[in-house]
């Protein structure tokens, strides 16, 4: 149970955003262990406990497997459950996440987008939630902190329902969003409470009732859960663009689903863009436009499931296709340009990959121009290159 | 090529007599390969093991279907399951029982060849592992692989674990067994209810395999399920418990596996439809109450 909460205007940071989300999602149980630049969200969580401001379970563990474990087993006894991490503390949870999803338990937790060492670092890269794609967790991520409180609370809604059933991961940039304050929005905890019903278990861990969950169980049973979870990931895209139509029409913010599509309408051609990237660009797309270029945005919300048919249906109309990544698959490409090309196979266009930001590295206006004039560029003459390794000293392009 | 399906009991060696009879044949200048299925690791359960043998290099990954000789161990698998399941029609099954092949009643008359592999063992290695007796029996009934190579490959195998007298036991043992095997044609007729297995779609599937206790067609399942599950019928060795002796201590209802040990009046009482003879109870006795007697089955 929380206090009552009116609707109010903050200026807030995002990692205080991603707090106050779970708490105007009245969650039951929070575990989670400390680490930059996810710090504040724990923190700030434990002063509405500490405060009376909610009863959550404010339980603190010893390492973020603990947070994961205990989210788990809590969630499993019917408790709606928050947590948060970052970099090391996502990799050390690796093993508990595809316990989560297994499961069916929807979990949700924030995750600030930290480089994963090493070298030891503490800025934004995507290199720790994306080695995650195949855990069975819904990954989105955010633009701004209004997104950020507003995708908590959607998280919920979305995990929640019963055609998914699964955790979800709301990333946010670090310190791009983690550490820096802007008006966010929050909406009064009765509005909240109408939009998100109260968490219906579809299966309870209670003494009264034994049941087994995820017990040792031969290979005659395993594929099935497998593609269970594989049609819940599927069935999740229909879900996700039915809670964003939700929320516009009872919070007035529109997400647009998987995907929004940003001056995409007559563009010849495309950049994909994830993350905090995705509002530098749309600058850079309206200066373009100014000056005559036909250039387009998307933003890309959805990790997993991917929106694979939402990009295509663009891309079929556009004379070349770029992708932003903030992470490298070495000896590939991005993680984004590898399932981007896999989403747009057979179609015959120049799909190319920018690598940006990595490390932290500040990505500027400059940058994404460049990026531009690449797909300028490759739609006049063949590319020579598909990946562009974008203020990487030394290397050309 | 040539496949063996070999039936035991978790804990008797079945694997391990998979293996040396690879060896046994790769001595012999073949290409053989073995392979158990692993289950729940749990001493009594029924496992299977399968070996391979060809001229040429096997490829092939996945378990047999169709053996050629079925070997099984302990005589109680006949009773609960049709081992012959899949049997070549010109197949064998070699098995463990005092029984003449004539006596032994499966589910077709088929070459049968038996032999008495836990006197056998008792007798010489004191234990009743019947794993390496019943390669003896084997290479008798197959003539496949030689009684030497058989000897070689338990040497081999089994002194480099146990020792190089306890090797030289095993060989014995085999070698025994080779001698006393008889070769005939076993009684047809037996009827085996075909077990069934709750096998749900994904549909069926509990959502995240959260599974309570349900009634299936194929009977119980989850939480609570192997009330049904008589483990009783695992067993060729049967505890019996000295009222006398029994001074009321609990450790072997502590240590059962099975937890089929109640205590009434104090004394330790043994539920025999789920005590699966693993003699653990036997064992912990500080008093020596309990002794494990062999039961013969009719
Ligand atoms: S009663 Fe003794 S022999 Fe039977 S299962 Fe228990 S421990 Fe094993
Ligand atoms: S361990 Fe022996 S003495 Fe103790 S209760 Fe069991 S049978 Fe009796």
């Amino acid at each position: 149970m929380i206090e009552k909460l009116p609707a109010k205007k903050m200026v807030i940071t995002g990692d205080y955003a991603a707090a106050y989300g779970a708490l105007l999602c009245d969650v039951d149980v929070v575990a989670a262990y400390p680490i930059t630049p996810q710090t504040l969200i724990v923190e700030e969580f434990s002063t509405f406990v500490n405060d009376g401001i909610t009863d959550a379970e404010f339980i603190m563990v010893e390492s973020e497997h603990s947070a994961m474990s205990a989210c788990i087993a809590a969630q499993a006894a019917g408790a709606r459950t928050f947590t948060a991490t970052s970099s090391q503390g996502l990799a050390l949870m690796h093993e508990m996440l595809f316990v989560a999803s297994a499961l069916r338990l929807p979990v949700v937790m924030a995750v600030v987008n930290r480089t994963l060492a090493a070298p030891i670092g503490i800025w934004c890269e995507h290199n720790d939630s994306m080695p995650e794609r195949d855990s069975g967790w819904i990954q989105m991520s955010c633009e701004d902190n209004q997104e950020v409180l507003d995708m908590i609370i959607m998280a919920y809604k979305i995990g929640e329902n019963k055609d998914v059933l699964l955790p979800v991961m709301p990333c946010l940039d670090a310190f791009i969003l983690s550490h820096t304050v802007e008006p966010v929005e929050a909406p009064s905890s009765d509005e909240v409470a109408e939009f998100l019903p109260k968490y219906e278990p579809q299966a309870i861990l209670d003494p009264d009732k034994p049941m087994a969950i995820g017990t040792f169980t031969p290979p005659e049973y395993i594929q099935e859960l497998r593609y269970q979870t594989h049609v819940a990931m599927e069935k999740a895209k229909d879900v996700i663009k039915k809670v964003t139509k939700e929320f516009a029409s009872k919070f007035g913010r529109d997400y647009h689903g998987l995907i929004e599509e940003y001056r995409c309408d007559d563009a010849d051609v495309v950049l994909m863009t994830i993350g905090t990237v995705t509002g530098t660009a749309r600058e850079v797309v309206d200066e373009l436009r100014q000056k005559g270029k036909k250039v387009g945005l998307i933003k890309l919300r959805f990790y997993r499931p991917f929106p694979a048919e939402e990009i295509r249906k663009i891309a079929e109309n556009v004379e070349a296709f770029g992708v932003y990544d903030r992470a490298i698959s070495y000896g590939s490409g991005g993680p984004l340009f590898i399932e981007t090309r896999h989403a747009l196979y057979g179609l015959d266009l120049p799909v190319l990959n920018f690598l940006a930001g990595l490390g932290g590295r500040d990505v500027v206006k400059g940058d994404v121009e460049k990026m531009y004039e690449i797909l300028l560029k490759a739609k006049e003459e063949k590319p020579k290159e598909e990946i562009y390794w974008i203020g990487t000293r030394g290397v050309e392009i | 090529m040539y496949e063996i399906r070999f039936h035991g009991r978790g804990g008797q060696g079945g694997r391990m007599a998979a293996e040396a009879y690879a060896l046994a044949a790769f001595l012999e200048g073949k290409y053989a390969v073995s392979f158990p299925i692993f289950g729940a690791e749990r001493r009594g359960a029924p496992v299977k093991a399968f070996t391979r043998v060809d001229d040429k290099k096997i490829r092939i990954k996945t378990q047999i279907y169709q053996p050629d000789y079925v070997v099984v161990l302990d005589e109680t698998l006949i009773e609960t399951e049709d081992v012959l399941e899949g049997l070549k029609e010109d197949g064998m099954v070699i098995i463990n029982t005092p029984k003449k092949p004539e006596e032994v009643e499966l589910s077709k008359p088929v070459k049968c060849a038996t032999v008495d592999a836990t006197s056998i063992a008792l007798e010489i290695l004191g234990r009743p592992i019947t794993n390496t007796a019943i390669l003896g029996a084997i290479a008798k009934a197959t003539g496949k692989v030689s009684i030497e190579s058989i000897e070689k490959a338990i040497i081999e195998k089994f002194g480099a674990r146990l020792g190089k007298e306890a090797g030289e036991k095993n060989a014995l043992a085999a070698r025994t067994a080779y001698e006393k095997t008889l070769v005939g044609v076993a009684k047809g007729g037996k009827e085996f209810k075909p077990r069934k297995k709750w096998l749900p779609t994904v549909e069926e599937m509990p959502i995240g395999g959260a599974i309570a206790t349900m009634q299936t067609e194929a009977g119980l399942v989850g939480i609570g399920s192997f009330i049904e599950n008589k483990t009783g019928d695992w067993r060729t060795f049967k505890p019996i418990i000295n009222k006398e002796k029994c001074i009321g201590c609990k450790l072997c209802w502590f240590y059962c596996p099975e937890g089929c040990i109640s205590m009434q009046d104090g004394k330790a009482t043994v539920n025999y439809d789920y005590c699966k003879g693993c003699g653990i109870c036997a064992n912990e006795c500080p008093t020596k109450a309990i002794k494990m007697e062999r039961e013969v089955r009719a």
